[in-house]
């Protein structure tokens, strides 16, 4: 497993637009999309988690799709459109699946919000008034270290109110269609 | 990260891919969604040096012509769902990509050719393939070939992939009949213990009516590689099944060395196989009155 010496270690330039900018990035071939995230363009919203594809912590919108960012290979994401967390806000003000999240706790330490956030865009996109069975199995590819399930459920419920229109206690803006 | 030092490559022509591939040999593989081939990398479970990803190939659609559904080696379980409602029996390739587990993100990148190819026996598609009777299109440096799923399913991981070939996709014709699907699973978020696929002739078909005659079933994550049962031996005079216990037993004697693997142990799957098939009975009954 180890790498010939001799050999040098394929890389190149791979062009991508990340949060709306275009970007270059010179990685190895060998490379994970969240490491090139992370690591190189420094984006610490995504995270690396299981790098199994079980924990979604490292989940990002790659052309428009949800995917576990640790499951893709940096050159397959060559001229790719890409948001992590960081893009989802708007012009400073969180979008209305965030801001539904802060206002119901949908949230401990964080570290699985990523996929939290993206699968709730996905879901709710399709589905804009989900029963419970639909937000659990949408959401049942994230995996929460705080055991917040419970309140990421309401959030989702918050969010999918407030995108609706139905403003209730903990009020979530409108105006933006998610995914 | 990834140790080796891996070289990716995204050619545009299948001939192209099907070079690389034969040229590179065992130090090469097809990357499809990713959604296996990249962790097994990263934890260093597979040496290679060379993967060639088929996102340029334009094989990416799940597409309906004449009742048969054609879905590319690209076309991911997301893209399945978006496609219109496959018709007749078709539609359980819907369902199974509809309980993919892993989230939507697992969904939208993971591939049913990839799935098929890895054949890992804890999966749906195999048997879903096997049950029915889909059509594996693969292509090679001695040009295309097809072969029946029932005989591309070798064993465990095993597949009749020759040096150089890759699949393209897979065509299912679809057929009238009441369609029934079973998976056992742990938890939502959990793989499959054992699935079990039934496919019954359409309600009032004259040679087949009452009841589960003419009944097929597909048991998939049972054994290393899907097993499929004509239940006629085991039907009375008037079509029904006999009671649980004894297709409990008769399905248990049908499957030989049990499938094992971290979610549950070979006898728990022989235990189960019986009112999986039992419920996927009950379910083509149930959903298509
Ligand atoms: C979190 C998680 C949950 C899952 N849940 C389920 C579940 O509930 N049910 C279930 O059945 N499965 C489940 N799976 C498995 C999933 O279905 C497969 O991982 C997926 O379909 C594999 O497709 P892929 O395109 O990602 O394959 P890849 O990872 O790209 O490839 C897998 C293997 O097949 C080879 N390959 C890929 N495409 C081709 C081709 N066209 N020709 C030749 N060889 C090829 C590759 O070289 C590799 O060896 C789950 C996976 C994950 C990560």
């Amino acid at each position: 497993m180890t790498e010939p010496a001799s050999e040098p270690v394929p890389e190149r330039d791979v062009a991508m637009t990340v949060n709306g900018r275009a970007r270059r990035v010179r990685c190895e071939d060998r490379h994970l999309l969240v490491e090139v995230l992370r690591e190189q363009l420094r984006l610490k919203g995504t995270h690396a988690g299981c790098l199994n594809g079980d924990c979604g912590a490292c989940t990002v919108e790659l052309d428009g799709q949800p995917v576990k960012s640790c499951l893709v290979l940096a050159a397959a994401a060559e001229g790719a459109e890409i948001t992590t967390l960081e893009g989802v806000a708007q012009g400073g003000e969180l979008d209305p699946v965030q801001q539904a999240f802060w206002d119901h706790d949908g949230f401990q330490c964080g570290f699985c919000l990523p996929g939290q956030i993206f699968a709730t865009r996905w879901l709710l996109a399709r589905d804009a008034d989900p029963a419970d069975t639909a937000i659990r199995e949408a959401l049942a590819g994230n995996l929460c270290r705080c055991t917040g399930y419970q309140s990421i459920v309401e959030s989702v419920r918050a969010a999918a109110a407030g995108l609706r229109g139905e403003m209730g206690s903990g009020e979530v803006g409108s105006g933006v269609t998610p995914g | 990260m990834i140790r080796t030092a891996l070289r990716h490559h995204a050619p545009t022509e299948l001939a192209e891919a099907v070079a690389l591939l034969d040229s590179h040999a065992e130090r090469a593989a097809v990357l499809g969604g990713g959604t296996m081939l990249v962790p097994r990398l990263t934890r260093g479970e597979l040496d290679l040096d060379h993967v060639i990803d088929l996102r340029r190939l334009g094989l990416g659609t799940a597409t309906v012509t004449d009742g048969r559904v054609r879905v590319g080696a690209r076309a991911t379980y997301a893209n399945l769902l978006a496609a219109p409602a496959f018709p007749g029996t078709a539609q359980l390739l819907q369902r199974v990509a509809g309980g993919i587990t892993g989230g939507p993100q697992i969904r939208c990148q993971g591939t049913v050719c990839g799935s098929a190819a890895y054949a890992n026996p804890s999966t749906e598609v195999p048997a879903a393939l096997v049950a029915l009777d889909a059509t594996m299109h693969l292509h090679g440096p001695g040009g295309a070939r097809t072969a029946p799923a029932a005989a591309f399913f070798l064993d465990a991981y095993k597949v009749d992939l020759r040096r150089g070939e890759l699949l393209t996709g897979v065509t299912v014709a679809a057929r009238p009949a009441r369609l029934g699907y079973c998976k056992l699973k742990l938890a939502e978020g959990s793989w499959p213990i054992a699935t079990a696929a039934a496919v019954l002739p359409p309600a009032g078909a004259a040679d087949h009516a009452p009841g589960y005659r003419g009944a097929v079933v597909t048991l998939g994550a049972i054994s290393t590689r899907p097993i499929k049962l004509d239940l006629a031996p085991v039907l009375d005079d008037a079509g029904r099944l006999p009671g649980d216990a004894d297709v409990d037993e008769w399905v248990a004697a049908r499957i030989g060395e049990p499938w094992e693997d971290e979610l549950a142990p070979g006898g728990y799957r022989r235990m189960v196989a019986g009112a999986v098939l039992r419920r996927a009975l009950h379910r083509a009954h149930e959903e298509n009155r």
